[in-house]
């Protein structure tokens, strides 16, 4: 049973607060660059429509592999600690964003593109003004699947010795306390939620400016 | 050195794995998504599940499933199809909710139906984003596939895990390779599938 003293026990014990903020400082960086890797290379490969497929069949590749491989063969690579797993988080996270992306850019009606270009916007004015706005919702639910999924890696990350709460949850399985691996479970999924929440306040916020309906 | 057929049987059970629980997943959430239009609670209670299931590692979720449902195929499909959801979900839900008002209103004017305005106007709307996300959700799936291994559920892991415990390269790539194919063969298999099933107005 969960009671606020177990809780309070378990924080206390494995220096939760110290943790948290840890794993939301890899979790930043992991997400920040996905977001701006992601968003990249999804325009991109919209303005060279030939280099579509291969791009994104490499990045599907990159994604069957399962998450623990990834974080271990990157482990030789970039050494013990927040490297591997800031890096498999960010690989991870580029094919949810950089498809939705793609998928946003080119659902964009042509219309808007003569538009666009009869009023003398430049090609690149165009993108930024007029097809990224209008795909913002597509970009945003993507930005928000990885954002979810970064949370499971960086979880993850912690059972490689990268901090985090993952090392709580490493320790309850070790110590096999129970409530450990509960309270550090439960606190990283709610962490994603409430995270996804905000995502979502500052979504409807663009929304309401770059709005297009 | 791997016996061919044990390659291909591994390679066959793995492809029923993830396309059972791919269509099994795709017919619980477009329903879902078509739902969360109506309410907002219910579109929020998905929502955070579907994003809860999804913060948890992939490993955990699988080895969760054993004391609930025991081990073999089934709690290998349940496992993948809680980490399939969220994008098809999402992506679905996006897609259907994004239609131009004005589509709407006049599809009203001509006097459709409710139902033919999903089925007409929204969901072929939806169809690019809907498939993004089924797409991706195939390679998580196939991914996690090989994961369910652990929990008896055949394909193509346990090859690969083989190879992993012998440390046997070449046993690995013979688990390893086909599984990386089988990626590949969903992103096209589903891209015909979005080719087919939209309508020649929504072509571009």
């Amino acid at each position: 049973m969960l009671t606020l003293q177990v809780i309070a026990n378990v924080w206390d014990k494995h220096l939760m607060t110290m943790r948290t903020i840890e794993h939301l400082q890899m979790f930043s960086i992991a997400l920040l660059l996905s977001i701006i890797i992601g968003v990249t290379v999804g325009v991109f490969i919209y303005m060279r429509p030939k280099t579509a497929n291969p791009v994104l069949n490499f990045l599907n590749i990159v994604e069957t592999i399962p998450d623990l491989a990834l974080i271990v063969l990157l482990l030789p690579i970039l050494k013990l600690g927040a490297g591997p797993t800031i890096a498999a988080c960010v690989l991870y996270s580029i094919l949810p964003v950089a498809r939705n992306t793609y998928t946003g850019l080119k659902g964009v009606d042509e219309q808007y593109t003569y538009v666009a270009h009869a009023i003398g916007l430049s090609p690149r004015e165009a993108l930024f003004k007029v097809r990224i706005p209008m795909s913002l919702p597509l970009i945003a639910g993507g930005i928000r699947i990885a954002l979810v999924f970064c949370m499971g890696v960086v979880t993850l990350g912690g059972l490689v010795a990268a901090g985090g709460l993952g090392t709580v949850l490493q320790n309850g399985i070790q110590l096999y306390e129970k409530d450990a691996i509960l309270v550090a479970g439960l606190w990283t999924g709610l962490l994603a939620v409430f995270l996804d929440g905000f995502a979502g306040i500052i979504e409807k916020k663009l929304h309401k400016r770059y709005g297009t309906w | 050195m791997v016996i061919l057929e044990t390659v291909l049987d591994a390679t066959w059970e793995h492809i029923v794995l993830v396309y059972t629980t791919l269509f099994v997943s795709i017919a619980v959430s477009i329903p879902l998504a078509f739902a969360s239009l109506y309410s907002k609670k219910l579109e929020f209670v998905v929502m955070k599940f579907a994003n809860l299931v999804q913060a948890v590692p992939s490993f955990a979720v699988v080895a969760i499933m054993v004391p609930f449902l025991g081990i073999g195929f089934t709690p290998a499909v349940v496992a993948i199809m809680l980490r399939a959801l969220l994008p098809i979900i999402k992506n679905t839900y996006i897609g259907l909710s994004n239609v131009d008002p004005a589509l709407i209103d006049y599809a009203e004017g001509v006097g459709l139906s409710q139902w033919q305005i999903h089925r007409h106007i929204r969901l072929p709307n939806a169809y690019p984003a809907m498939f993004a996300g089924i797409k991706f959700a195939g390679i998580l799936a196939n991914s996690i596939a090989v994961l369910t291994a652990f929990i008896g559920s055949g394909g193509l892991g346990e090859i690969i895990f083989q190879g992993l415990i012998g440390y046997n390269t070449r046993t690995l790539l013979a688990g390893a390779i086909p599984a990386i194919m089988l990626a590949i063969l969903i992103d096209i298999s589903f891209t015909m599938l979005e080719k087919k099933v939209t309508p020649g107005y929504m072509k571009k």
